[in-house]
């Protein structure tokens, strides 16, 4: 017997891709790369039948939106439920609502690749044009609050004739640089991405529109050794930023609350327990969107159980951070001594009149994801999509919890003031869903959805670890 | 009169696995400066081409990176502390810690666009035709097809490597004039 060489001691052990199981989990049919390109290109060329039907539907209850966004520029946001003391109500809670799904697709995208996780091969692409979906949306709702959207532009730094500069001490001139850098990283990373799919649809779509429409986007792309390699180091450099960027974003967006005195807001745990609920909503809305998906479109062969059970195991590690974050907001309030934050750590919220808005968030976002230990649950589409709908409720009345009760009682009781929701802050809402959902099934309809290349490169790097 | 254009020499392949194979073989039969197109990233094909690793995107991204936070950092100072100093409850006008976060994210954003147009930029890109497409069947690379290739020399007939290619099974073999190829 000869001394080899001794292995290094590695901190952790590197996944062994050798095993058949995980082939068979990850990519259990084995295909040509012709059989694998024409699969998923087929699905853009010819969709489903009902998907034209869906698009124009969702196009219809967008107009519920436009309509909604018209009406408030022309009479002011006075149309909606907000008063004073209860200044941000609705507004903000769908923009952190959105901005906090938008994070799951970057982070999929980024740190998976990072990691080297191989089952984000087939869903990057997907929760990747979801977080851009999301963000667009989280967008509108800032410019709105604003009153006046036609000056958003004074929020950007320019030498103006007025004299004055936008007050960068302030979160709010944060949010603004963090979510124009995420929604524009998040945007060059997936297009990066895509190229190759767009070159391939060029090449391969039979009408000559289609050829000219895909040439143009693929910008060229040939798919030489070097561009491969270029677009490779430029991915995994795109990846490298992408990572911090995310934790940054809703760090960010949760120091428009923690920099605030208002009880039940400033609080220094409020960065990490915000990027954990942000990318725990992200993963169910990933969830809901790729359980019918896959579907309908018949991918399970290519989104399988196993990718279900790993991002139910993801909902599960976040919805446990989510959990131990409330433990510890409502015990540094109890410990910190401080009677306002007491009195709504330990009254307003649990007891006192938002008591059913509390406990609804605690059943919704701690109780429900205590069914994803059980395998059986993990594993059936049902049941996932169900508890995802479940968590994404509880993630939205969390928003509106921290929210309204910390607003509407903070420390004169002279000032404290109740919220009831307009027609019109709901109408927003469902719009933004329906306009979610509509860009969301165009991109189905016109892009590849499933990486193709990367499928094809992931199923060489397996049949070559065999 | 002077020549313009290079000849090159084109072979299709069927695999990934063939291709890679056809590379090795080319290299230790000394055939250097060989080109490939294939329709997923190989980085053992890479290896096997000896193509050098881009240090100018990495370079640059780091260049951008400091640009965007210095940049930004000299924005806020000068309008919060020079041009349009505001005493809100006698804070320090110019604050570094308030300052981080639009630092991070400028830095970011100077970064993840300097890559993406450095990327561009090395590959050529944007670029609407080809020399390539001139080949029949070259459209399938972006689908299933793998091509290796070289330009030759002008004294070089390419008989050597065509030779080469075929024993190495590639099953069409093409010459093809103009250059643009990378």
């Amino acid at each position: 017997m000869t001394a080899g060489p001794v292995e290094p001691a590695r901190l952790w052990p590197t996944p062994d891709f050798s095993a058949p199981a995980d082939q068979v989990a990850l990519l259990p049919r084995a295909q040509s790369d012709a059989e694998l390109s024409a699969e998923l290109l087929e699905k853009v060329l010819h969709p489903p039948r009902w998907l034209g039907t869906a698009i124009a539907l969702t196009g219809a209850c967008s107009a519920v939106l436009a309509a909604c966004v018209v009406y408030t520029l022309l009479t002011g946001i006075g149309v909606w439920g907000n008063n004073i003391p209860v200044a941000w109500a609705f507004g903000i809670t769908n923009f952190v609502w959105w901005i906090g799904i938008g994070h799951a697709g970057t982070f999929i995208s980024a740190f998976l690749l990072l990691l080297e996780q191989r089952w984000r091969t087939s869903i990057n692409r997907f929760a990747e044009a979801m977080t851009l979906f999301a963000v667009v949306q989280a967008g509108i709702f800032p410019l709105l609050h604003m009153g006046r959207a036609w000056f958003f532009y004074w929020l950007i730094p320019y030498p103006s004739t007025m004299g004055v500069w936008p007050q960068f001490r302030s979160s709010l001139t944060w949010d603004v640089a963090a979510v124009s850098t995420y929604l524009t990283v998040s945007f060059l990373f997936w297009y990066l991405g895509l190229i190759p799919d767009l070159a391939a649809l060029r090449d391969y779509a039979p009408e000559r529109w289609r050829r000219r429409l895909y040439a143009i986007s693929a910008l060229g792309w040939h798919g030489s050794a070097t561009t491969w390699r270029t677009q490779r180091i430029a991915y995994g450099l795109l990846a490298a930023l992408a990572a911090p960027l995310v934790v940054s974003v809703h760090s960010i967006v949760s120091m428009d609350f923690a920099i605030g005195v208002l009880p039940g807001w400033h609080s220094t745990i409020f960065p990490p327990y915000f990027v954990a609920g942000a990318i725990y909503s992200g993963f169910a809305m990933v969830l809901t969107l790729l359980i019918p998906a896959r579907r309908l479109y018949r991918l399970e062969h290519l989104i399988t159980t196993e990718h279900l059970d790993k991002m139910a195991k993801m909902l599960l590690v976040t919805g446990s951070l989510i959990s131990y974050a409330y433990v510890v907001e409502i015990y540094l309030a109890w410990v910190g001594g401080d009677s306002f934050e007491r009195h709504m750590l330990l009254w307003v919220r649990p007891r006192g009149p938002f008591a059913p808005l509390f406990w609804t968030v605690i059943a919704c976002n701690c109780g429900s994801p205590l069914f994803l230990w059980s395998r059986r649950v993990r594993r059936s589409a049902l049941c996932l999509f169900t508890l995802t709908l479940t968590i994404q409720l509880g993630m939205w009345l969390e928003r509106l919890m921290l929210i309204i009760t910390s607003l509407s009682a903070d420390f004169l009781p002279t000032i404290a003031h109740g919220y009831r929701p307009t027609v019109i802050d709901g109408a927003l809402l469902v719009g933004t869903l329906s306009f979610f959902l509509f860009l969301f099934l165009l991109f189905l309809r016109f892009v590849p959805f499933i990486p193709v290349s990367e499928l094809k490169a992931l199923q060489f790097e397996l049949r070559g670890r065999q | 009169m002077k020549q313009t254009c290079n000849a090159e020499l084109w072979a299709e392949f069927e695999s990934g696995e063939a291709a890679l194979s056809a590379v090795r073989s080319l290299r230790e039969q000394g055939f250097a400066s060989l080109q490939a197109f294939t329709p997923y990233p190989l980085p053992e094909l890479e290896e096997a081409l000896g193509l050098p690793r881009p240090r100018l995107i990495p370079f640059l991204a780091l260049v951008a990176a400091s640009a965007g936070a210095g940049g930004s950092f000299v924005l806020m100072w000068w309008t919060a502390a020079r041009d349009y100093p505001l005493n809100v409850g006698g804070r320090p006008l110019n604050s570094f810690v308030t300052d981080i976060p639009i630092m991070f994210e400028s830095a970011v954003l100077c970064a993840a666009l300097a890559i993406f147009f450095a990327t561009l930029f090395c590959s050529g890109m944007p670029r609407l035709n080809h020399p390539l497409d001139r080949i029949a069947g070259f459209e399938r690379t972006s689908i299933d097809r793998f091509w290796i290739g070289a330009s030759l020399d002008r004294q070089d007939t390419g008989e050597a490597l065509s030779r080469a290619l075929t024993r190495l099974g590639a099953p069409r073999v093409h010459w093809h004039t103009g250059s643009g190829a990378e």
